[in-house]
């Protein structure tokens, strides 16, 4: 394989034509397609025949959070009043450090999304209130995974005990099964 | 102190310009600098090597900034002064440009100089800027192929 080529900020890459798209790294000016980022450049055939341009960095994209993204999360305290936890990723891309996001609730069954704020300096504000949206793995007191039975409750295999929890109704285009 | 204060507003209004904070919405963006040894040319420094910081930190910019300082000595342009030609009272400009487009962000003088002198330093300035783009680019494609080449073993 050719060495791939290194681009850096301000770099141009291309014109901007029907068949390139402009991907993450980059931006586009003047008719034209310059790097935003500091590595290598990439270019992915899109299933219309388009060419998507991306700049690729050694580390992880710089991924936030933003506006009616869905992130995974880990529950880390649970209270009365809400529960907070950390941000593991965001879509499907892994973060390097967790993020803090607060799930309060109110906002776990229904809620008027355009109440919801981005957050405050702690913490982002979560919000389960999607049939698609929830707990994903649950363990039980006994200590094994809970299998879901349905949208509000959850099995524990070992003691038959049911407990209360709200059920994501993952969508198969989401599932990425390990090993393949 | 007063220094350091608009010291901050300048490189804050200086990055505001090349850093593409529409990628990061409701986001704060922090660049500390910290000069720990100076003959002059503090600003210039503090722009060149966080510039740097930036790109190594993966946050996405539109093009490198570069700032260089020039002056009007006796009869010619001088570039990259230093403390001594500063506080000489001869006329100061610092110029922050980002080279490929060859835009300025950001233009400082202090004390007084001669509009027909005018262009002439501030194209100094200007061209020092770009040679300044030629070390930071060439550190900047070493350190990518590197690392690069460190991940892919």
């Amino acid at each position: 394989m050719a060495a791939p080529t290194i681009c850096v900020p301000g770099q141009r890459i291309c014109r901007l034509e029907e068949t390139c798209k402009q991907g993450n790294g980059t931006y586009p000016r003047n008719g034209y397609i310059y790097s935003s980022l500091a590595g290598y450049l990439h270019t992915f055939e899109d299933e219309d025949g388009k060419s998507l341009i991306e700049v690729k960095t050694q580390e992880e994209q710089n991924v936030v959070p933003s506006v009616d993204a869905i992130v995974t999360t880990r529950i880390t305290n649970v209270n009365p009043r809400f529960c907070k936890c950390l941000i593991l990723s965001v879509g499907k891309i892994p973060l390097r450090e967790p993020f803090r996001g607060q799930i309060r609730k109110e906002d776990v069954r229904a809620t008027e999304k355009d109440k919801l704020s981005l957050g405050d300096a702690h913490s982002y504000i979560l919000s389960t209130a999607e049939n698609e949206l929830g707990v994903v793995i649950a363990t039980s007191e006994a200590g094994a995974t809970l299998e879901p039975i349905s949208w509000c409750k959850m099995k524990c295999p070992k003691t038959m005990a049911e407990e209360f929890r709200k059920v994501a109704k993952v969508q198969p285009k989401y599932v990425q099964y390990a090993g393949t | 102190d007063r220094k350091s204060q608009e010291m901050t507003m300048h490189l804050q209004q200086t990055f505001n310009a090349a850093i593409l904070t529409s990628l990061h919405p409701r986001s704060q963006i922090d660049i500390f600098v910290e000069v720990l040894q100076s003959d002059g040319g503090n600003y210039c420094a503090s722009v060149n090597a966080a510039t740097l910081a930036v790109i190594d930190a993966g946050i996405p910019m539109k093009d490198y900034v570069c700032a260089c300082s020039a002056s009007y000595l006796g009869d010619s342009p001088i570039v990259d002064i230093n403390y001594l030609e500063e506080s000489s009272g001869s006329p100061e400009i610092t110029v922050a440009v980002l080279p490929k487009s060859e835009q300025i962000v950001f233009l400082e003088m202090n004390g007084r100089l001669h509009e027909d002198n005018l262009s002439k330093v501030v194209d100094m300035a200007v061209k020092g800027c770009k040679d300044v783009y030629g070390v930071l680019d060439r550190t900047v494609r070493e350190h990518v192929s590197q690392v690069g080449s460190s991940l892919e073993t």
